[in-house]
């Protein structure tokens, strides 16, 4: 089953919760088969799928509210590197975190991160750039040890 | 840091979590599989259902009795081929001769008032039966009725059952088989219904 393990990663990053990561993913995949009607042939499938993806996780936020610190600390990467930028990425609000992950992680253009997030292009952009800086400053420390 | 370096090893940050979806994978294609279960059998179900229904209007569809297919024959015979036979015409000698079949000279007249006229009548024999051979005419065509008093256990209704050419009513008060050589045989009956 293509772009599941992808989805699956962006989910928990979303969620930071493994379990409602696997729920979202889940979800998105039902959706996608009883909706693939509506998929245009020829149209990018993964950019679809992320589209759906992206849909039920702002239904879910809004009616439940995901809070971000809840799951916190759960989902770490096992190079010590790693589990910095992890942390500064889910230090991040879920709106450039959704961006970061879908431009950088997932290497959509920002033309169809915009379809993706159902967001202006303009917004996407400006959204990465914040995201980006807000990283870089969260990440200095680390740099500063490395260059040391 | 620039933002390639940034992306970089945000990306290596992220693949580099192990992802198991296999769990996902087994959810979704059970639902799916359960769902085109779901979907064949209830498919399988409506098509049996349309069978069914298909299978009764062909094999289980009342028959029109055999006496239809004698009123054809003696329609054919007295009226399309002029067979030479003594036929009643005056309006109280028809009804005293149906008074003496057990129809009711009512019956004879409530045909007439359905637009349907009156022209002759006589007794005649279909499948070892009397019954009353009634001539009607409209437009131009002749319609031939045979009454008979009916068996009080074959009484199924009066809604006329048949075609075009011949049609078959039976009321608790009569048995009645209209014919016609072209079309209009139920039309008859069916007016016929609503009188008798």
């Amino acid at each position: 089953m293509p772009h599941v393990a992808g989805l699956l990663r962006v989910a928990r990053r979303l969620t930071l919760d493994p379990a409602a990561a696997e729920d979202l993913v889940q979800e998105t995949m039902l959706l996608a088969w009883r909706g693939f009607r509506g998929f245009e042939r020829g149209t990018n499938a993964r950019a679809w799928l992320f589209r759906i993806l992206f849909n039920v996780f702002h239904g879910r936020a809004r009616r439940a509210r995901y809070s971000p610190e809840a799951g916190a600390g759960i989902i770490r990467p096992m190079l010590q590197e790693a589990a910095e930028i992890a942390q500064a990425l889910d230090a991040l609000s879920t709106e450039q975190r959704a961006v970061l992950l879908v431009c950088v992680v997932e290497g959509f253009s920002c033309r169809e991160a915009a379809g993706i997030l159902d967001l202006p292009i303009g917004t996407v952009m400006s959204r990465l750039a914040r995201a980006r800086e807000h990283l870089k400053k969260m990440l200095e420390p680390m740099a500063k040890a490395a260059y040391k | 840091m620039t933002d390639h370096e940034l992306d970089q090893r945000l990306r290596q940050s992220v693949l580099s979590e192990e992802v198991d979806a296999s769990r996902i994978e087994s959810v979704v294609r059970n639902h799916i599989q359960g769902n085109r279960w779901r979907a064949f059998l209830w498919a399988a179900a409506a098509l049996i259902v349309v069978a069914a229904g298909l299978s009764y209007r062909v094999f289980y569809t009342d028959p029109l009795p055999a006496i239809c297919a004698a009123a054809q024959q003696d329609h054919q015979r007295e009226i399309v081929n002029g067979a030479p036979r003594r036929w009643l015409t005056e309006d109280s000698a028809i009804r005293s001769l149906a008074e003496t079949q057990g129809i009711s000279a009512q019956a004879v007249a409530a045909l007439s008032s359905t637009g349907y006229r009156l022209e002759r009548a006589r007794l005649c024999f279909l499948e070892k039966q009397v019954f009353l051979h009634l001539v009607y005419a409209r437009d131009g065509s002749e319609y031939s009725v045979f009454l008979h008093s009916p068996d009080k256990s074959e009484d199924r209704g009066n809604s006329p059952r048949g075609g075009a050419k011949v049609a078959y009513l039976q009321t608790p008060r009569v048995t009645a088989v209209f014919v016609s050589r072209e079309r209009g045989a139920i039309t008859f009956a069916r007016a016929g219904a609503n009188v008798l």
